[in-house]
């Protein structure tokens, strides 16, 4: 008989839970988020209509006016920019945020 | 999503797109951001290779009730926020028989698929041996699951790996090497399918039997050394074939190398790095491809070295990465480029006059492409659709020449330092390969030996 121990390591941060949700998406500020990759520029025009069409007095931010840089695999530059992205959504007044696309 | 993330963490309601397969990698990436159960609205396929057309449709008519949903309706009995999880290295999770064990540590995602050394109490023991430090202090903190290593289940995933004892000080190497930042562990995960290397310099090689001449990786202790990284990134750092190590066609075990330093003509990778010669290192690399090894050939109108340095600029002119290689600054994606030279092609250049830097030198200069080739990889072959390469030469990430005409040749290269030189393998062919790799940058650390590290491996077989 042999007794073992487990391989994986203590968790170190401690998590938040994610922001209730809206009830409704009629009259809202919906945000754009793009991150350069897989068709953005097919997916967010697509989605901004069909929230138009479906919520009255939806309003949309669109990613070209959220902050992006190139590259950015730089793991600090990547935590600087999410933070950089969410601030702008504040002060731009949205109420909630699209971010894509990722795979 | 490290966006969604930061949104969440202000009270911004948010959603995430992903393609078809991703919605775990997506939860995982906003725990690592920490943020419980992201939100992530699944796209039906593979957004890269639908047309416009297919994508509206699948918008109408999967997506965007996706995308509504994760604004609109809360989690099934939410989960509270929680705090730092009590974590016992020494707690035993488990008695059995040897397969017992492999069956139970199978089932809970911590092997490789192939069978493990059973971590018990007195082969962990025996690892820390090889240690200067406490069983509990930190060695790093490894993304994206934020977990600790520390020298205990550093030594369980080496007994798992089949590692002997002596071999602990080199894994603890990586394992720092693995939680500096320079190394980007956290964005290992890419579908490019990105393998982690060792390469190992220093005495320690022939104190220990490490291989480094013909068929290198597949011999000796090497292969334990990288499973043991293989295992480490998996339990400690959480990287997980089918929820965040998303390489399209999976991954072969982390290989390892150690240069031969004896026959190279030049100075030992770790040298090159600013470590003295006596001093054993540990580097982590990483490559997209293992193979294929052309065979450099002199001719009549070509001495041997002015053929190796034309077969390497051909054969970076053919990567599938190439359209990384070109970017400086903070804003271009890292690129690195390894090249494993066998020693008689490293005396072959030696001899006409090139050092390791001069032959980096010639690369840089040489290995060319048209822009318009360079543009056509780019355009189709990258995720990437909102910065085009005539943009990146715009904004300064890639060089001027990259705003010429289409039928320049550009230089592929960022520089020199984009290149590594490894020599290893049979010495007596005359091969090479090129290897590269994205997202990460070469890490090399020291590795610490116990004081009394000659006694300990006194009974160990050297290399002759």
């Amino acid at each position: 008989m042999e007794k073992v121990h487990s391989p994986i390591g203590g968790e170190t941060l401690k998590h938040e839970a994610i922001a209730p949700r809206l009830d409704r998406l009629d009259g809202k500020t919906i945000g754009e988020s793009w991150n350069g990759d897989f068709k953005g520029d097919y997916t967010f025009p697509t989605i901004r209509r069909l929230l138009k069409e479906r919520f009255p007095g939806v309003k949309v931010v669109p990613y070209t006016e959220f902050p992006y840089i190139y590259g950015a695999d730089n793991p600090t530059a990547q935590k600087e920019l999410a933070k950089q992205i969410a601030a702008r959504a504040r002060e731009l007044g949205c109420d909630a945020l699209i971010s894509g696309n990722g795979a | 999503m490290r966006p969604a993330a930061e949104a969440e963490k202000i009270g911004i309601p948010s959603v995430v797109i992903a393609n078809s397969g991703f919605a775990t990698l997506g939860r995982i990436t906003g725990k690592a951001s920490g943020v419980d159960d992201l939100r992530i609205a699944e796209y039906p396929g593979a957004l890269g290779i639908d047309n416009q057309g297919k994508i509206e449709e699948n918008i109408e008519k999967f997506l965007f009730n996706n995308i509504v949903n994760g604004l609109t309706r809360p989690t099934a009995g939410g989960k509270a926020a929680g705090v730092e999880s009590r974590w016992n290295p020494r707690e035993i999770v488990f008695a059995g028989t040897p397969e017992q064990v492999n069956g139970f540590f199978y089932r809970q995602d911590w092997t490789d698929g192939l069978p493990i050394i059973a971590p018990t109490t007195q082969r962990v023991e025996e690892f820390l041996r090889y240690v200067n430090c406490s069983p509990d202090k930190e060695i790093a903190v490894l993304p994206p699951a934020i977990r600790k290593a520390v020298p205990w289940n550093i030594a369980v995933n080496a007994v798992m790996a089949g590692c002997e004892p002596f071999h602990m000080p080199i894994i603890m190497a990586a394992t720092r090497a693995l939680g500096d930042q320079r190394y980007n562990l956290n964005n290992m995960g890419s579908t490019s399918g990105l393998l982690p290397y060792l390469l190992i310099n220093g005495p320690i090689v022939k104190q220990l039997g490490i291989e480094y001449g013909a068929q290198l990786i597949s011999r000796g202790p090497n292969p334990v050394l990288g499973r043991a990284v293989g295992l480490i990134m998996k339990n400690i750092a959480g990287f997980s074939s089918g929820k965040n190590y998303m390489g399209t066609f999976g991954y072969p075990l982390v290989f390892t190398l150690a240069e031969d330093e004896q026959e190279s003509p030049w100075e030992g990778f770790h040298v090159e790095h600013g470590f003295e010669m006596k001093t054993s290192t540990v580097t982590l690399g990483v490559t997209n491809n293992w193979g294929p090894a052309p065979s450099p050939t002199s001719t009549s109108d070509k001495d041997g070295a002015q053929v190796i340095l034309e077969v390497l600029c051909k054969e970076l002119a053919k990567k599938v990465r190439l359209y990384h290689f070109p970017g400086t600054g903070p804003h271009s994606e890292k690129a690195m480029i390894t090249i494993l030279l066998s020693a008689s092609m490293a005396k072959s250049l030696a001899d006409s006059g090139y050092s390791k830097q001069a032959v980096k030198q010639y690369l840089h200069e040489n290995a060319r492409l048209s822009l318009h080739e360079f543009e056509w990889i780019t355009r189709y072959t990258t995720a990437k659709e909102r910065s085009s390469v005539r943009d990146k030469a715009k904004a300064g990430v890639f060089p001027a020449e990259y705003l010429g005409a289409p039928d320049d040749m550009v230089r592929l290269l960022s520089g020199p330092d984009i290149v590594h030189i490894i020599v290893c393998g049979d010495p007596n062919r005359n091969r090479i390969m090129s290897l590269e790799g994205g997202h990460a940058d070469p890490t090399i650390k020291p590795i610490e030996l116990p004081e009394n590290w000659e006694e300990l491996i006194k009974d160990v077989k050297a290399v002759e």
